[in-house]
C-alpha cells in the first residue's frame, strides 16, 4: 500500500479514539438538535430537504458535518443559525442551544442571539463582506449590535479581534476595505469579525475551501486555537474528509437530507459503519496505488423532490439488499455512535486501512 | 530529427510578463523550462498566483511568451502564419476548474461538444454530429443528454461534456486547469478513472494543473512544484511524496490535509508563515526565501538555479542537501 502516513511507519499500536474517558458522564450539549427537519413550501408544492437530523455538540468540541453536495448540510447549518426564510421555509423537531429551542423564536428573539451565541462563517469571504465599508466598521458594526459601547471601545475590541485571528497590524487592517485584502486575511477579517461578540457556538461552512493549502493549514490552526483558549465550540461543515478528520473529535455524515452516521472521528476513519461513509473515504486518491482505479461512487445524490422512501442510499450502495426498501432508522452502535443502515453491524466496511 | 523524437512540448526559458499600471509589469511566469513527454502525465502544482495557470495558457498558445520559447513536438508555433497555427494548435486543449463557466447555458450539450469542428468547417453536420455523439459516448454520456442544457446536468456530467468537446478535435495534449477541483470527491475519482481510460485510448499527454497534492501525486509521472512563477522543484511523481528536496516542497505536503486517525497522523506539520509575496516585487535571491526558516544570507544575496540531484530530479535550493536534517532537529525527531 502506498504512503498515506507519508513514510512513518504504523506500529501497529490499538487505536486510541480522541473522545477521553468512556466511562465519564458526557456533558451537557451546549447545542442539542433532535429529528430536525426542513420542508420549503414553493408555489403549490412542500419540498422537504433535511429530514430527522439529530446531533450534539458540547461546549469546547469540534463536529464535523461532511456529505457531497446536496446533501443539507449547509441547509442544516443556516436553519442552525435562524438565516432560513421563516415564511418559506417549515422546520419539525428542536435545536436546544443550551437547553433553549431556537425553532420557538421570534425573529426579534433571533436577533438577540444571531451572532452573539452563534457565529457562522461561509466559504467565500468576499461575499459575506460588504464591499463598500471597511473591515473596522462591519466588525464595529456587529459589536454595537449586540453590547451597549461606543464607538471608541468598538475600535478597540475590533482590533483586538483582528490581532486575535492573526492578523499582521490590525490598526491599519481595521480601516481597510475587503478588496484590500487577499483571499486568507479576507477569512480571517470574517473569523474576527464572528469571534468579537464571542459565541458560544461557530458554524464554520466550508471556511477553507477557496483558500490554499497553505493559507487553510493558517486558518484551521487560528480556528483551532480560538476553540482550545475560550472553549467555543465549532461545528464544521466541510466536504474534505482530511480537514475534518484534522480538526474534529467527531465526524456526522449526511446523506441526502439525512444523517447517516455519527461517531468518533478515528472510528469513522478506521471502521466506517455505513456504506457511504466508506464510499467517501476509499474515494480519496491517497488510499488507492499510484495511478490505479479510484474507487467512486456510482451515480449521484437525488434531488430533494426524488429521494426514495426506503434507504436513501439504496440506488448506489453496493450492498443492498432488499430490506433495504424500507424506512432506515438512526441507530445505535455496539461501539459507539449512530449509523442508519441496518446492516451496520454485520458488513466489514473499508476505512483508511483496507 | 523526426517529430516523435522530440519531446511533445519543450518550453524553453519561458517568461511572461503583463502590464499592469504604468510602466509596471507583473512576472507571471519567470524564465521556466520544462520538457513533457508524449503520453506522460505532468503535474504542475503550486498556490494561486505562483504562475501555473499562465504557464498552462501558454502551452496551449492562448498566451505568447514574452521571452522564451514553446516548441509543439520541435516547432514554435508562434513562428508560423496565422492559419497554420490556428490548424497547428487544435492538437493542444485545455479544460478549466469550472464546467458551468466552460458551457454556454443557451447552448445545447450536443451543439457545445460540436462547436470546435463547427469552427474547424471540415465536415458536413451529419459528419460533426455524429462525432459529437461519439466523443459524448466516450465520456459517459449517452445520446439522451444530447438535447439538454448545461442547467440540467450535475456537476460532474457537465465536466464530461467539457472533456467530450476537447476530444473532437482530436488532440494530443490536454492541458487540465483544476479540472477535478471543483467536483465533490466521488466525482473527482470518477473524472480522475475517465481520464486515465482516455489516455489509454488515445494515447493522451497531460499537463495536469492542481492544488491538490493527492490528486497529481496519483495520476503524474513527473510533478513540477512552481512558487512565485517560477520552478523550484521537479521529481518523478512516485520520489515526491518521500524524497522532495526543496523546503516549500516539504511544507505544501505536510499542509495537505490527510484522513488518518491521531495515532497514524504525522504530528509534524509546517507552517508557512504570511503568504505569498507580490509578483509585482518578488524578494531578490530565492523568492522563497521570505517564509523559509532555512533561509541565510547566501539565499538572499544569490538565486538558486536548479540543480539536478537525482535522475530526473531537479531543485532549486541552495540548502538542499541538508535542510531535511535540519527540519528534523526543530521537530527534536533523528
Amino acid at each position: 500500500m502506498k504512503k498515506p502516513w507519508r513514510g512513518i511507519p504504523w506500529t501497529g499500536e490499538t487505536m486510541t479514539t480522541r473522545t477521553s474517558d468512556p466511562m465519564a458522564k458526557p456533558p451537557q450539549p451546549l447545542l442539542d438538535v433532535r429529528g430536525l427537519g426542513i420542508t420549503f413550501s414553493g408555489p403549490g408544492s412542500l419540498v422537504p430537504v433535511v429530514r430527522d437530523v439529530s446531533l450534539t455538540v458540547a461546549a469546547g468540541e469540534s463536529v464535523g458535518l461532511v456529505g457531497e453536495s446536496g446533501c443539507g448540510k449547509t441547509v442544516t447549518g443556516l436553519a442552525l443559525m435562524g438565516l432560513l426564510p421563516f415564511r418559506t421555509s417549515r422546520f419539525d423537531g428542536q435545536i436546544l442551544l443550551d437547553g433553549e429551542n431556537l425553532l420557538e423564536l421570534s425573529e426579534r428573539q433571533w436577533r438577540k442571539r444571531r451572532g452573539r451565541r452563534i457565529g457562522m462563517i461561509f466559504q467565500e469571504p468576499m461575499t459575506a463582506l460588504d464591499p463598500v465599508f471597511t473591515i473596522g466598521a462591519q466588525i464595529g458594526e456587529t459589536l454595537r449590535t449586540h453590547f451597549r459601547i461606543g464607538r471608541s471601545e468598538a475600535r478597540e475590541r475590533a482590533i483586538e479581534a483582528l490581532a486575535q485571528v492573526g492578523i499582521p497590524d490590525p490598526a491599519t487592517r481595521h480601516d481597510a476595505y475587503p478588496h484590500e485584502l487577499s483571499g486568507g486575511m479576507r477569512q480571517r477579517a470574517m473569523i474576527a469579525m464572528t469571534i468579537s461578540c464571542e459565541p458560544a457556538l461557530l458554524i464554520a461552512d466550508e471556511p477553507t475551501t477557496a483558500l490554499d493549502v497553505t493559507v487553510q493549514a493558517q486558518i484551521m490552526d487560528v480556528l483551532g486555537e480560538l476553540s482550545a483558549r475560550s472553549g467555543m465550540a465549532m461545528l464544521f461543515i466541510s466536504h474534505d474528509l482530511g480537514l475534518v478528520s484534522q480538526t474534529c473529535s467527531r465526524i456526522v455524515t449526511m446523506y441526502a437530507g439525512e444523517v447517516v452516521e455519527s461517531r468518533a472521528a478515528d472510528d469513522v476513519l478506521c471502521r466506517p459503519r455505513h456504506p457511504y461513509t466508506s464510499g467517501l473515504l476509499r474515494s480519496l486518491p491517497s488510499f488507492t496505488p499510484r495511478k490505479g482505479r479510484l474507487p467512486s461512487i456510482p451515480g449521484r445524490v437525488p434531488r430533494p423532490a426524488e429521494f426514495p422512501n426506503g434507504c436513501r442510499f439504496e440506488g448506489r450502495c453496493p450492498h443492498a439488499q432488499q430490506q433495504c426498501s424500507a424506512r432506515q432508522q438512526l441507530q445505535p452502535l455496539r461501539d459507539g455512535g449512530f449509523a442508519r443502515c441496518w446492516r451496520s453491524e454485520e458488513l466489514s466496511l473499508p476505512g483508511v486501512l483496507s | 530529427m523526426n517529430k516523435q523524437e522530440h519531446p511533445i512540448i519543450q518550453a524553453e526559458n519561458v517568461t511572461v510578463r503583463f502590464p499592469v499600471g504604468r510602466r509596471k509589469t507583473l512576472t507571471a511566469v519567470d524564465n521556466v523550462s520544462i520538457s513533457v513527454r508524449r503520453g506522460e502525465t505532468f503535474g504542475l502544482i503550486g498556490e494561486s498566483g505562483s504562475g501555473k495557470s499562465t504557464l498552462g495558457r501558454a502551452i496551449v498558445c492562448l498566451e505568447r511568451p514574452t521571452k522564451g520559447t514553446v516548441l509543439h513536438s520541435g516547432q514554435d508555433l508562434h513562428t508560423l502564419p496565422r492559419a497554420a497555427m490556428r490548424r497547428h494548435r487544435q492538437q493542444y486543449q485545455i479544460i478549466f476548474q469550472d464546467p458551468a463557466a466552460a458551457l454556454d447555458p443557451r447552448m445545447t450539450i450536443l451543439r457545445s461538444v460540436r462547436e470546435p469542428l463547427d469552427v474547424e468547417g471540415k465536415s458536413s453536420l451529419a459528419e460533426r454530429n455524429a462525432r459529437a455523439l461519439e466523443m459524448m459516448g466516450k465520456v459517459g454520456l449517452g445520446p439522451a443528454f444530447a438535447g439538454l442544457y448545461p442547467h440540467q446536468l450535475s456537476g460532474g456530467q457537465k465536466q464530461r461534456a467539457c472533456i467530450a468537446r476537447v476530444l473532437t478535435l482530436q488532440p494530443s495534449l490536454i492541458v487540465c486547469d483544476e479540472a477535478v477541483a471543483a467536483l465533490d470527491v466521488s466525482i473527482q475519482a470518477e473524472i480522475l478513472n475517465l481520464l486515465a481510460d482516455l489516455q489509454q485510448e488515445f494515447g493522451l499527454t497531460y499537463l495536469f494543473i492542481t492544488h491538490n497534492i493527492g490528486v497529481v501525486e496519483h495520476i503524474s509521472d513527473t510533478v513540477a512544484v512552481m512558487y512565485l512563477g517560477q520552478i523550484i522543484e521537479i521529481a518523478p511523481a512516485d520520489r515526491l511524496a518521500e524524497h522532495y528536496l526543496h523546503p516549500y516542497t516539504e511544507a505544501l505536503l505536510s499542509a495537505e490535509p490527510v484522513a488518518l486517525p491521531t495515532a497514524m497522523r504525522p504530528d509534524r506539520r509546517i507552517l508557512l508563515k504570511g503568504e505569498l509575496p507580490s509578483p509585482m516585487d518578488p524578494p531578490s535571491g530565492c523568492r522563497f526565501r521570505t517564509r523559509c526558516r532555512h533561509a541565510t544570507e547566501l539565499c538572499a544575496a544569490q538565486a538558486p538555479g536548479l540543480r539536478e540531484l537525482a535522475p530526473g530530479h531537479l531543485t532549486a535550493c541552495h540548502h538542499a542537501e541538508t535542510f531535511r536534517e535540519k527540519t528534523a532537529a526543530y521537530e527534536g525527531v533523528s
